[in-house]
């Protein structure tokens, strides 16, 4: 009988040395643990034993049962993980591009908005807004540009009934904060404006601009190029050369326009710089007296500047956009590159 | 202003290239836009700001590379010789309107030969751009160009009676100008008149009757100054802009009349022959009265932030032509030239100091005063949106604010005043503020499934304008249009609201905007009584192939609605007990009714309710439905028991029954 038990056992080792797939494997499971398997065999043989045999021979038919228990499964196991990638026909490729999921995007004007933004509110400024639909006191008068001048025609106007218009700067906040607030003041007033200009590549009827003022005791000219040219430096890049021009607004005395060197040729010359090797950005000057006069500040006792510039303008030439009604059309395939 | 290299050489002693001046002329602020060759000379192209018409002369040009360069000025001397004939006897003026012409001058030259200018003027004009037409016309033309001041020449023999009266158009008159147009006249014009009729508008433009011909032989030369604000006015009431109108709106030097009539007298006789009529007529109502500042040394370094020396000051005035009064050490007296009538204040003298002393030699000064700065409310919302839409895949459009009036542009979910119209639009395409941002959102959808584009997730933060009282109110708005069903962006903004910290307790109510949504499929959505916005599915009228859904939400009540100060809530320390429930109910029974009722019911231990799902079906009588939900149960103070969650479900079961008839649903 315990004969029986070792040659099954020999056999099974015999066996074993020849499995190497799983489905041998389970054949071997089914011959030896099956229903109608060896150890179910030697089961069957029990009742036939002398009754005082009967549990000792259970006992090791058992125990048996337990040791090809542990063997065939372990061949299973063996072969079950080694014949995964064997079994299956296609080979896994990690270079397949990733599932990406679809994020949006702030509109290139708003981007733009947000990083002068964030380097003026490093500087202390606050942001400030202002209605769009406006008087022509603070479109014009306060801001020092009497009616009939003629520099009203460099700010040509959209009307709306008698004296309100809609602002064709953002110099508008200025006069509004102002009225409001005692120095010192440092805000910052996007926004947008409106100019009766035929639409084409350069132009558009509406568009947005950055307003900036700061206005304390002892500020000066120097200061005015100090601030710009933290900006000029953050947001185009610390290589980029500032060049300061005189010029002419009403609201500002001394005025000045700011160029910065031209990134796309280098300053070799190209047609975006007009093949000056600059490129105008914005337009500054310290406040005119007479904006003070208007909002009541002792003009001897404080001193300002103020600073403007296109947000189209300074977005088309960090990217190299040539055409500004892009920024209106509002094509996902020109969103989604920003 | 274009001028010629060659002709401003004639005046300026310097030593440097084309290229060289106009860079130095932009520096101090001329820009010099183009620099192109003509012939054996150059045509400048600068751009003269509106605050200086005295570079509207290329002597006023000279006079700022004298500046720039520090090279000496050489204003040609003028010598001619008159006849015995003194004027007076040949013309009569009356200056009727001394205000609109504060100097009016004429001189005479008689027995003239009309004919083509000589080379040099003909160069020069073609140079920056003017046609010769004869020696008469190109003189006038020539010493406008020299000096900034305007001349007009009238044939002597063609004004009536010899008279010139310098008036107001009457009603009903007419002129016929030299470019051919006959123009109606308005009672608020300047014209230059002979006893009958008008012969030019007062420094806009001549007449045609009286203009320069070939047969010309007697000619009246006027050289006058007129009011900036009149010129302005009729130039733009007519629609006519001269070189002429163009000089007078920005301002003529009154002192310069005389030297630009003489300048011209001395080229017709040099070139056109004649006689010259003895001395000069000269109206004018008082003197120029010469203006005096102060620049005080300590104010130029507190604007400027730089120390500039009295004596460089004192050169770079002095090379402008003011005239330096004084000799202390902290201030400078200074006299104004007539030509600088845009220096009037000290203000104006630093500006003039900073010009020529360069503005890229002041200081870029690299600190400043430190000053705290925190993001407003507005933004703090204005950011959490926007991020928000961001990361679920919207992406922001911007659009026009000034719109047409089609019937889909004129929707306004806000308010019944009307819209606002533009009184002088460009077109009709841009004539009207918007009162809604969902039309242009639509469009921008259109404008994208045309190119390629089928499915989009868009959002514009914009203001929208309804009529007030003066000023409009601007309301800021938040519109989303994306590819969804309802639930999906109801869910969108449920979960906008939770991010801006605002409780979920807005009621949804139904309403009708058939332009922009499909009946029964839109709702108002309102929070303690205030409408927040609207949202629904898109009409089909629009013509949409996908499913979409759009809002517009009141950006202003958000950011009062919105809070963001978190205060921690314990988490419970023992565990929820959940459960489902499916109620049969009337099938015009709504959620919000199902979730009044609940919390009515007052079961201490429920903590949320959550709705899964609504059945019609078999195992539903007709007329009713089924609606699933769970409910969340839990004490902060212990492990619930079923006997608990049992009862307090009953009482939930009960009011429904009672108040809804709503029956639990057996599986």
């Amino acid at each position: 009988m315990l004969d029986k038990l070792e040659r099954i056992k020999g056999n099974l080792q015999e066996e074993t040395k020849a499995i190497n797939t799983l489905k041998g494997a389970e054949q071997l499971r089914t011959k030896y643990l099956g229903r109608k398997g060896s150890i179910n065999d030697l089961m069957k043989l029990i009742p036939t034993l002398p009754v005082e045999k009967r549990a000792a021979y259970g006992q090791q038919i058992n125990s048996l049962k337990i040791e090809i228990t542990d063997i065939i499964e372990g061949l299973i196991k063996k072969f079950s993980s080694k014949t995964i990638p064997k079994n299956k026909t296609e080979i896994f490729d990690i270079t397949l591009p990733g599932k990406r999921p679809s994020i949006g995007k702030s509109h290139p004007l708003t981007q733009t908005i947000d990083d002068i933004k964030e380097v003026f509110a490093r500087l202390g400024f606050d942001v400030a807004y202002g209605p769009e639909v406006e008087s022509e006191y603070y479109n014009f008068e306060a801001l020092n540009i009497p009616p009939d001048h003629p520099s009203r025609t460099d700010f040509d106007t959209f009307y709306i009934k008698g004296d309100i218009l809609l602002r064709s700067q953002t110099s508008t906040v200025q006069i509004r904060i102002m009225e409001k607030q005692e120095p010192p003041i440092r805000i910052i007033a996007p926004g947008r404006v409106y100019r009766p200009d035929t639409v084409d590549a350069r132009h558009s009827f509406m568009f947005h601009q950055v307003e900036g003022l700061l206005v304390d005791e002892g500020v000066s000219f120097a200061d005015l190029k100090g601030v710009l040219n933290q900006f000029i430096k953050t947001y185009f890049g610390q290589d980029i050369k500032m060049r300061f021009r005189p010029s002419f607004f009403p609201f500002t005395e001394p005025s000045a326009e700011v160029d910065i060197s031209c990134s796309l040729c280098r300053s070799k010359g190209c047609n975006v710089c007009s093949y000056s090797g600059w490129v105008e950005i914005l337009g500054a000057g310290m406040v005119d007296p007479n904006v003070f006069k208007a909002v009541h500040y002792d003009a001897e006792k404080y001193t300002g500047f103020a600073f403007g510039m296109g947000v189209e303008r300074i977005t088309m030439l960090k990217h190299g956009i040539g055409d500004i009604r892009l920024f209106y059309e509002n094509d996902m395939r020109f969103l989604s590159q920003f | 202003m274009k001028i010629s290299y060659n002709w401003l050489k004639e005046y300026v002693y310097f030593y440097l290239s084309p290229e060289e001046v106009a860079d130095r002329l932009t520096k101090v602020g001329l820009v010099v836009a183009d620099v192109k060759p003509v012939e054996d000379d150059f045509c400048l192209d600068i751009e003269v700001t509106s605050n200086r018409p005295d570079c509207l002369g290329i002597i006023g040009i000279a006079r700022e590379v004298a500046a720039a360069v520090g090279g000496s000025l050489r204003i040609p001397e003028i010598h001619f010789v008159t006849a015995s004939d003194e004027i007076s006897t040949f013309i009569n003026i009356t200056l009727e309107e001394p205000i609109l012409c504060p100097r009016y001058t004429a001189r005479i030259i008689r027995h003239v030969t009309v004919e083509s200018s000589p080379e040099f003027i003909q160069k020069r004009l073609k140079c920056i751009g003017l046609r010769p037409v004869n020696n008469i016309v190109d003189i006038t033309n020539y010493v406008m160009m020299q000096t900034g001041q305007p001349l007009h020449v009238f044939d002597l023999d063609k004004l009536t009676e010899q008279k010139i009266i310098v008036r107001k158009a009457r009603s009903g008159e007419e002129i016929v100008t030299i470019n051919g147009a006959r123009r109606a006249l308005f009672h608020d014009m300047l014209v230059i008149a002979d006893s009958r009729r008008p012969v030019a508008i007062a420094g806009v433009m001549g007449g045609k009757e009286t203009e320069v011909s070939e047969s010309t032989r007697n000619i009246l030369l006027e050289c006058a100054q007129f009011e900036p604000r009149q010129v302005r006015r009729t130039s733009r009431a007519l629609g006519i802009a001269s070189d002429s109108s163009y000089r007078f709106e920005r301002g003529t030097d009154p002192e310069g009349i005389d030297r630009a009539s003489q300048g011209a007298v001395q080229l017709f006789k040099d070139h056109a022959g004649g006689e010259i009529a003895g001395g000069a007529i000269d109206i004018r109502t008082g003197r120029h009265e010469t203006k005096k500042i102060t620049l005080r040394m300590e104010r130029l370094h507190k604007v400027l932030g730089v120390e500039i020396k009295r004596d460089v000051a004192v050169d770079i005035l002095t090379k402008l032509q003011f005239t330096v009064l004084n000799d202390v050490d902290n201030f400078i007296d200074l006299e104004v030239p007539s030509f600088r009538g845009d220096v009037y204040r000290e203000i104006d003298l630093i500006e003039e100091v900073a010009r020529i002393y360069g503005y890229n030699n002041i200081p870029t000064k690299t600190s400043i005063s430190i000053r705290g700065s925190a993001r407003s409310k507005y933004e703090i919302v204005e950011d959490t949106i926007r991020r928000f839409l961001t990361g679920l895949g919207f992406y922001e459009v911007k659009t026009f604010s000034i719109v047409d009036t089609s019937p889909l542009q004129s929707v306004n979910l806000w308010s019944d005043k009307g819209s606002i119209d533009i009184a002088n639009p460009l077109r009709q395409e841009e004539s009207r503020l918007r009162t809604s941002l969902l039309p242009s959102l639509i469009t921008t959808k259109r404008y994208n499934m045309d190119h390629g584009t089928e499915r989009v997730k868009i959002y514009e933060i914009a203001r929208i304008y309804l009529a007030g009282n003066t000023l409009p109110e601007e309301k800021a708005c938040l519109a989303i249009v994306a590819d969804t069903d309802f639930l999906t962006l109801k869910g969108i903004v449920e979960s906008l609201f939770q991010n801006l910290g605002m409780p979920l307790k807005q009621e949804w109510t139904g309403f009708n905007e058939s332009k922009l949504f499909l009946d029964e499929r839109s709702a108002s959505i309102q929070m303690d009584n205030t409408v927040l916005g609207y949202l629904g599915e898109v009409t089909g009228e629009l013509g949409f192939k996908t499913q979409s859904c759009l809002a517009e939400i009141d950006l202003d009540i958000l950011i009062e609605k919105s809070l963001f100060a978190k205060k921690y809530q314990k988490i419970p320390p023992y565990p929820p007990v959940f459960r489902d429930l499916a109620i049969i109910v009337n099938e015009e029974v709504t959620w919000s009714s199902v979730e009044k009722c609940v919390a009515e019911a007052k079961a201490a231990l429920l903590k949320e309710m959550h709705f899964f799902d609504v059945y019609y079906g078999k195992q539903v009588p007709a007329g009713k439905k089924s609606i699933a939900f769970n409910l969340c149960f839990q004490a902060q103070d212990r492990t619930l028991t079923n006997e608990e969650v049992d009862s307090s479900q009953k009482i939930i079961l009960d009011t429904l029954y009672k108040i809804l008839g709503a029956e639990l649903r057996k599986a």
